[in-house]
């Protein structure tokens, strides 16, 4: 699509979609992050149709073992093979955060988007509402949804949505506000256009890169979150693999076997490394500034 | 009947420091096919007075006053009915061509824009004028540049773009606010002379906002000198360039730099600041930078004075002014 813009006597050549690959190739924390959350999206997707034991088999005599040939990262008080647990737990951490980021990225994006175009009454009551979920923490959120719907995923995944909505419209509004003052956007206005189009054709563009990349830190915020509520038992209900329950759980059995707490803590922050660094590299990589210069 | 009439033009902004009335009783009119050049020094109000015909002012300002295009007045009209005639009958020009075009898309895209919002044009059809448009204000290459990004233009050429953005519509009034400050010295000169050309060959009136009053001399066939908001003196640019009647103008002109003078000496400026909007003192707003300012400039507000049919200048002390410059000349030399 980009071809004719390859003109060879046009002055520089950093379009957007051009080099994109190549310079985030050469991007050391992109690609050690790409490869941590490539490697926990491979898990959770060979998961679906293969572990090498079931994750929710139960064998008491097998319980407690070491990392051993069978079971390569042993297993745990019920004798479950914790590889396959974790590899499953990865599902979970993958949902969760996927339609908790989208749900709050969704509804944040309208609302800031509103309030940059807009201002005034609107925008005051957009933020204020924002602060007002603000002062709740995401535990209590799914908390107070558990106490009136009872534990659960669904719930754990409708707090971490709700708590992403203001942090999502706060940051669309402030980075809106100020491509509402470019001159772009005046020139634009001084075209005639109003202020839908303007929204959608001049603003979100620019301000997709903000986006993308609150989504992946969201992400990695979602993944801890999750293992939080599961953790304290209002988050995924067993039988259902979780990183979170798996931890909670090992606690008893921390000075039997201590790595049986090693395998789910890791699991959990080398995902969360890896969408942060990705989410780094991907603000490095995606803003045009600093793509023009080579 | 004149194409654009502004009547009393007032404008308050709200700034942190309280209401500023950043234009005061401006007046002026324009002709179809006329140029008005407008001067004065940063902060004087020409972009404010600019932004309030293109209805863009910034959120809370307040205005009172007409602006009469063709019989309507455009500070009576609401959002979707300003929508409609921004970019199609009044269009700008702005000072930054580097961040004034949409770094995302094509500018082809963005030519074509204006198009598609007035005229309905749509796919190879607004791509053909959109080029069209770009060979017209000289574009080299303009089938193949069409699908460049901003970037990859230089300054001159992406004002060239902004023009053709500008022009695409046939607008009655082109509205220039300081187009050729923020480029190179040589590219300066090809962009005004296309703006020339450009003004003569469709007939539309242009509105040039300029301190540089070279600029404005080669261009325009009236001017109006602006200053705390105020117009101080406005006439036919021979006239007003001839006789200078206000001190402000005086001033304005000395402060030029002369290229030939000798180099040991100091640049001539006016003393003194332009005053805060905020908290404009009664009387002359020029009063306290003026050398022949007296008492009763203090506390009366000047009222516009003929000096020539046609040309006024808003001073209590004409003569002086007229005197000081038959003695001193342009005071620098």
């Amino acid at each position: 699509m980009s071809t004719a813009a390859t003109d060879p006597d046009l002055a520089g050549d950093g379009a957007p979609p051009q080099g994109f690959i190549r310079r985030a190739m050469r991007h050391r924390a992109f690609v050690i992050g790409f490869a941590l959350t490539g490697g926990m999206v491979l898990s959770a997707l060979v998961s679906l149709l293969w572990t090498p034991h079931s994750p929710t088999e139960i064998i008491i005599a097998n319980r407690l073992k070491p990392p051993t040939a069978v079971h390569w990262l042993g297993t745990d008080q019920f004798g479950r093979d914790i590889l396959s647990m974790i590899m499953a737990g990865a599902q979970t951490s993958i949902v969760v955060g996927l339609i908790a980021v989208s749900l709050g990225g969704i509804f944040g994006l309208a609302l800031g988007l509103w309030a940059a175009a807009r201002r005034g009454w609107t925008e005051d009551l957009i933020m204020r509402l924002s602060d007002l979920t603000f002062a709740f923490p995401v535990i209590l959120i799914a908390i107070l949804l558990t106490a009136g719907w009872g534990p659960g995923i669904t719930n754990a995944i409708l707090a971490l949505g709700v708590i992403n909505i203001p942090i999502f419209a706060r940051l669309v509004r402030g980075t809106g506000i100020a491509m509402w003052e470019r001159e772009f956007v005046q020139a634009a206005r001084s075209a005639g256009k109003g202020r839908v189009r303007i929204t959608f054709e001049h603003i979100l563009p620019n301000i997709t890169s903000v986006v993308v990349v609150q989504a992946t830190i969201s992400f990695a915020i979602a993944i801890l979150a999750e293992a939080a509520l599961s953790y304290l038992g209002v988050g995924s209900q067993p039988p259902d693999p979780s990183w979170g329950r798996m931890l909670s759980e090992s606690q008893n059995f921390i000075f039997l076997s201590p790595l049986i707490a090693v395998w789910p803590g890791l699991a959990i922050v080398l995902s969360v490394l890896g969408l942060n660094l990705m989410g780094d590299g991907l603000r490095d990589l995606l803003d045009p500034r600093l793509a023009r210069q080579r | 009947m004149a194409l654009l009439a502004v009547r009393d033009l007032t404008v308050d902004l709200q700034t942190t420091r309280g209401v500023a009335r950043a234009v005061r009783g401006v007046s002026f009119e324009l002709a179809k096919g006329g140029t008005l050049g407008v001067v004065g020094e940063s902060g004087c109000g020409k972009s404010i007075t600019a932004l309030a015909l293109m209805g863009l002012l910034p959120e809370g300002a307040r205005t009172s006053g007409r602006i009469d295009l063709d019989g309507t007045d455009l500070l009576s009209l609401g959002e979707d009915a300003l929508c409609g005639m921004r970019g199609n009958r009044i269009a700008m020009i702005f000072q930054e061509p580097m961040t004034s075009l949409n770094p995302v898309h094509r500018i082809g895209r963005q030519i074509a824009e204006p198009l598609r919002q007035h005229r309905g044009l749509r796919g190879a059809k607004a791509r053909a004028e959109a080029i069209r448009l770009l060979d017209r204000v000289g574009l080299p290459n303009a089938a193949q540049r069409v699908d460049a990004y901003p970037h990859q233009l230089s300054g001159g050429q992406r004002q060239r773009v902004m023009i053709a953005m500008a022009l695409s519509c046939d607008p009655d009034i082109l509205i220039a606010d300081e187009p050729t400050t923020a480029l190179d010295v040589t590219i300066q000169g090809q962009i005004l002379d296309l703006i020339n050309e450009l003004v003569d060959e469709s007939g539309m009136a242009l509105i040039l906002i300029s301190h540089d009053l070279g600029v404005i001399a080669e261009t325009t066939d009236d001017v109006v000198v602006m200053y705390g908001g105020s117009l101080v003196e406005h006439g036919p640019t021979d006239s007003l360039f001839d006789t200078l009647a206000h001190p402000y103008s005086q001033g304005l002109f000395a402060a030029i730099p002369d290229i030939g003078g000798r180099h040991d000496r100091r640049l001539t400026t006016i003393p003194g600041t332009v005053p805060e909007l905020a908290d404009l003192p009664p009387g002359c707003p020029f009063a306290d930078r003026c050398p022949l300012a007296a008492d009763d400039c203090w506390s009366t507000e000047p009222p516009m004075r003929q000096v020539l049919p046609g040309h006024q200048a808003a001073c209590l002390r004409l003569e002086a002014a007229a005197a000081g410059r038959a003695n001193g000349g342009r005071g620098d030399d």
